[in-house]
């Protein structure tokens, strides 16, 4: 899982998060101070229907 | 001569969250229990160290606002995290002999003041952060 800041009290809005050891993750979570980073979606897959003879 | 004048410099970190700006006063106690160990024969008591217990006391202005004290607190209560506290604000990313960073890992957040609340006042808080692994950074 990957994190992004979102309030300059963190550092850098739009920069990467690494927590340091022991950081409660999910509080900065609650309250909006950092996101997940979303995994961009997997592009559709087409299935072609092409029966062989 | 051996003094230290706080004006605006000290650094304080709590969960990662910059808390410099809402913060009056911190206090980190570096403590090793003393166990006694006199015995018969002695005359004077003596003692040895048992368990380490770190504390460290903040006093802040609280704000309810987006990303101030109370968001910060809020989800602490009960829980353990990292406090960092330095004599300047470089010390806590860049710490060196003169501007150590003394880091707090696993403190422990059993109380949180919601409202301190008098008529005519800025509302302060004090919190105390107990337990954990006190590190001294220098380099």
């Amino acid at each position: 899982m990957t994190y992004r800041i979102v309030s300059p009290r963190i550092g850098t809005p739009g920069d990467k998060f690494e927590p340091e050891a022991g950081v409660n993750v999910e509080a900065l979570l609650l309250h909006g101070f950092i996101v997940e980073d979303k995994a961009p979606p997997k592009s559709a897959k087409t299935i072609t229907n092409n029966p062989k003879d | 001569m051996a003094t230290s004048t706080y004006l605006s410099n000290p650094g304080v970190q709590i969960n990662s969250i910059s808390m410099t700006d809402q913060c009056t006063s911190a206090t980190v106690t570096n403590t090793a229990e003393a166990l006694e160990s006199t015995a018969f024969g002695g005359t004077s008591r003596v003692f040895v160290s048992g368990l380490f217990n770190q504390e460290i006391t903040l006093d802040l202005y609280m704000s309810y606002a987006a990303s101030e004290t109370y968001a910060t607190l809020a989800a602490l209560v009960g829980t353990t995290t990292t406090v960092k506290v330095s004599n300047t604000v470089a010390g806590l990313t860049t710490p060196s002999a003169t501007e150590p960073c003394f880091t707090l890992t696993g403190a422990y957040l059993e109380a949180l003041p919601v409202i301190n609340a008098t008529m005519g006042e800025l509302s302060t808080i004090s919190i105390t952060f107990k337990g954990g692994v006190l590190t001294t950074a220098v380099s």
